[in-house]
């Protein structure tokens, strides 16, 4: 070894040299070699020219390399204006707007008790307008149909929060314009919930109670024994839950959905008003029933059930009123003992009118019905 | 001259013995990849296949067909590199 060193180090470079090319060519022979091998083992195996294309395809997937084209040879911004149908409203939002406007159409995400809430108030606002003045409110409210437009509304939108830089403080401002007693106290606890995120019921008198319990989930929650302020269908919490919040707040009277009660009333009145021609309008009201679910809709049909709001005198009403419908309209003595133990099958009128009553979250309520209520009401009173 | 393949053989097992051969090969078999060489040679090898025929390939052919192709393909800066890294050992095993 010793004496093969002193060689290496002798004067003698080009043996050196020679000796390095000669390696490097034994490694390149080598890997030359395992190549071969690699490829011989492919064509004796048979999968050497699976990779292989015939002429015409590989002319058909050729990589394109042309401006503004990918290399698919397409053009590569013709999604840029694509617009998808909102499942929920039916509208046409632009693509890359698409998931917002679900969010916000479909109530879900972590504003969405907010906007629940909002779209509340401004039912409880202007009571007497119809469905589709809701739905234009919406359209205002909602920044979802273009670039531009979005770019209006946050304009408008800006100039709107000058005064005191908060939309949800301008709401229950609004709220106060109101002359009516009720709505203003519903207001003031709407904005207080905003800034807490729940109610502690301890601090409301009865009536304050009754009026929040009557537009809103209203669960007092295990942990921070604050009510729900989300509406009355609100997932996180079962009918079961919220009756019983009832029957603990109001006491065992109250026991079902005060908006069940309303629908109830609503339909009895109907059925007892004007005989025939009521349930002529009930069968009309059934076609009119369509299959979607509006979180707009109902809210507003509850709205209007809420319009006169002492609540107490028209329970006892109720009763007696059902009474009277089980005596004349077939078999709507079920409506009597739970709002929502209607059956569904519909045998006669009458069991009509419960399987709309039943399902007063369920079933789009059309707008006629409101105003003839309230009228019938009034007499009433 | 024999003293010449003498040394020859000792540094061979040297080569071996370090494991820096194999390193080596590896290095070599990496950079080649690197560089496309392989597929440049495996292009080449489809036209010889073809041109013989799939049933009468035979190793030798392949060898006798691609050595010569490889040798010239390598690239330069590979060439370089590997012949750098074969005379740093030598020299630090002349050190030694």
């Amino acid at each position: 070894m010793k004496m093969e060193d002193m060689a290496l180090s002798g004067p003698d470079n080009t043996r050196l040299e020679a000796l390095v090319h000669d390696i490097y060519s034994e490694l390149v022979e080598d890997a030359c070699l395992g190549l071969c091998f690699e490829v011989h083992r492919a064509v004796k195996h048979g999968y050497f020219f699976l990779d292989d294309t015939d002429p015409e395809s590989a002319k058909e997937f050729e990589i394109v390399d042309q401006p503004g084209l990918d290399i698919f040879g397409q053009v590569y911004n013709q999604w840029k204006n694509k617009e998808c149908e909102c499942p929920n409203c039916k509208r046409l939002i632009a693509a890359s707007r698409f998931a917002p406007h679900l969010e916000k159409c479909l109530g879900m995400g972590r504003n969405s008790s907010r906007i629940a809430s909002r779209r509340l108030a401004s039912n409880n606002n202007n009571v007497s307008k119809s469905e589709s003045d809701q739905e234009d409110n919406d359209d205002l409210n909602d920044n979802d149909w273009s670039y531009g437009a979005e770019k209006k509304c946050e304009q408008s939108e800006n100039q709107r929060e000058i005064p005191n830089n908060s939309p949800r403080r301008s709401k229950s401002l609004k709220h106060k314009n109101d002359d009516k007693l009720p709505f203003v106290s519903l207001a003031l606890f709407q904005y207080n919930n905003y800034n807490n995120a729940g109610i502690s019921y301890e601090t409301l008198g009865p009536e304050e109670v009754r009026s929040l319990l009557t537009t809103q989930c209203g669960v007092i929650s295990e942990h921070t024994k604050k009510m729900c302020t989300r509406s009355q269908r609100c997932p996180q919490h079962t009918d079961e839950q919220r009756r019983s919040v009832r029957v603990f707040l109001l006491g065992p009277s109250a026991s079902s959905l005060p908006d069940a009660d309303a629908t109830v009333e609503a339909d009895m009145f109907e059925l007892q008003g004007d005989g025939s021609g009521a349930q002529s309008l009930i069968s009309r009201l059934q076609w009119e029933d369509s299959p979607e679910i509006s979180p707009t809709d109902s809210a507003s049909s509850r709205a209007s059930t809420n319009h006169s709001d002492p609540r107490r005198p028209k329970k006892k009403k109720r009763t007696s009123l059902v009474l009277n419908s089980t005596a004349g309209g077939g078999g709507g003595g079920g409506v009597s003992g739970e709002g929502t133990s209607g059956s569904l099958t519909s045998g006669s009128n009458g069991g009509v009118s419960q399987s709309n009553v039943s399902l007063p979250a369920k079933k789009k309520r059309p707008k006629l019905p409101a105003p003839s209520i309230s009228s019938i009401y009034d007499d009433l009173n | 001259m024999s003293k010449d393949s003498q040394m020859r053989a000792a540094i061979n097992q040297k080569l071996i013995e370090m494991g820096e051969r194999e390193r080596l090969k590896e290095l070599l078999r990496a950079k080649l990849v690197e560089c496309g060489w392989k597929d440049q040679l495996k292009a080449h090898c489809k036209d010889v296949i073809r041109e013989k025929g799939l049933d009468h390939v035979t190793v030798e052919d392949l060898v006798n067909e691609i050595t010569p192709k490889g040798r010239a393909l390598v690239p330069d800066s590979v060439k370089k590199e590997l012949l750098q890294r074969i005379r740093a050992f030598l020299a630090q095993h002349a050190a030694l």
